[in-house]
């Protein structure tokens, strides 16, 4: 049997060509992946993130925080803390393990601080709520734009949906009032679960 | 009885064998002197030494996405107690700065990116990195270096009144997009930079 007919390299030629078509169709997403479905929303709004629920109800700033472990002086910053209080609700499909990240019009990405409580967005079995909080540490010159991105990482390459809530601060002006306005000391509440209703 | 082609095929492997003769043997006697060359002039030696500059502390050092500054090291002693046993630790006093313009992310320093270098033995990994009691804590892109220590383990009455510690430098470079990785550049692949000569001092804590 002859294993490389003409035909047979013709074959493989098009499927090489179909693959670089495909990239062609590709539309040029900078930031974001194809294959990733963005709900976009504001302070307040319940928003859908694969069967499950993440709702921002407050954003606060902060010179200093505290974890409430006992005898702990409160970490403070050169920057500002963002504390984003937050409530999820999980729902019957598997939660794709949600990373939470700021970003800014100047595309600076700001990651939660390093704790147990205020490290990450908490989610709890199916049918329960979480109400807690997560905090950055961010340049206080560079928070035009604030956005939280809700982002999950799966395995394989399928369609994932994000979550991204606008965090009001259109400009300077507005992040130097809600600055003026910052507590001085933050307490971390932990993760609070309870049956959603 | 031998047949005549028998007779022949052997005259064939006798000429065969002895054509190309000489050749081997030349072949044979260089690989001999190249051997005896190589035993007396030292041998295959694996390169030993530094690639890197060694400088002395304080210094600053831009190493990928941060920019380390390493000032002192401190071997703090805990003496025994009646409950514990005695214990030394040494703390290499570090500023760092998130100088990722790439991806202006913020993200932890990863403690593999700084070795304690101890000459004719495998650098030594640290133990964790601590910036204001918090360790593994989140160095923001935009603001100024934190003040951090970085800890290594040595055993209770280790001393000595200098260190070195070699920083690594992550590379900002994608992966082979021929082996059907991503070809989008991110920080990974670090290599020396630099090393650092730190003068150590030996202090005591009474144990909390």
């Amino acid at each position: 049997m002859k294993l490389y007919r003409p035909v047979t390299v013709l074959v493989g030629l098009l499927f090489v060509m179909l693959g670089g078509l495909t990239r062609l169709a590709e539309p040029e997403q900078v930031y974001d992946d194809s294959n990733r479905v963005v709900v976009k929303g504001t302070i307040g709004e319940e928003l859908d993130f694969s069967g499950t629920t993440v709702t921002v109800h407050r954003m606060k700033f902060a010179r200093a925080y505290l974890t409430g472990d006992r005898d702990e002086k409160a970490v403070t910053t050169n920057g500002i803390y963002v504390a984003l209080e937050y409530s999820t609700v999980r729902g019957t499909q598997d939660p794709p393990n949600p990373s939470a990240e700021l970003i800014t019009d100047d595309n600076t990405i700001y990651a939660p601080i390093g704790e147990t409580w205020g490290g990450r967005i908490d989610l709890a079995e199916p049918g329960f709520a979480i109400d807690g909080a997560v905090v950055f540490e961010v340049n206080p010159d560079d928070v035009k734009g604030l956005t939280l991105r809700v982002r999950s990482t799966p395995f394989f390459t399928v369609l994932t949906q994000d979550v991204s809530v606008d965090l009001g601060v259109p400009d300077d002006k507005v992040a130097r009032q809600l600055m003026d306005q910052a507590t001085p000391e933050y307490l971390i509440p932990r993760g609070v679960k309870r049956v959603a209703s | 009885m031998e047949s005549l082609d028998d007779v022949i095929d052997a005259m064939i492997a006798d000429r065969v064998i002895h054509r190309h003769r000489r050749k081997w043997l030349i072949a044979l006697a260089l690989v001999v002197v190249l051997a005896v060359v190589i035993f007396f002039t030292g041998g295959w030696k694996e390169k030993q030494g530094r690639r890197v500059d060694t400088l002395d502390a304080p210094v600053t050092i831009e190493a990928g996405r941060f920019e380390v500054g390493i000032s002192k090291a401190i071997i703090w002693r805990t003496p025994k107690t009646e409950y514990s046993e005695a214990k030394s630790r040494l703390a290499v006093e570090v500023q760092l700065k998130n100088i990722d313009e790439e991806d202006r992310t913020s993200t932890r320093f990863d403690s593999d990116l700084l070795r304690w270098v101890i000459p004719g033995k495998d650098p030594i990994k640290a133990e964790n990195v601590t910036c204001k009691e918090v360790i593994g804590y989140i160095l923001v892109y935009g603001l100024p270096a934190e003040s951090c220590v970085v800890e290594f383990k040595v055993s209770p009455n280790f001393s000595t009144d200098q260190v070195e510690i070699g920083v690594l430098a992550e590379r900002y470079t994608a992966d082979s997009g021929l082996l059907g990785a991503s070809e989008k550049p991110y920080w990974h692949n670090e290599q020396a930079k630099a090393v650092v000569r730190v003068p150590t001092t030996i202090e005591t804590e009474i144990e909390k």
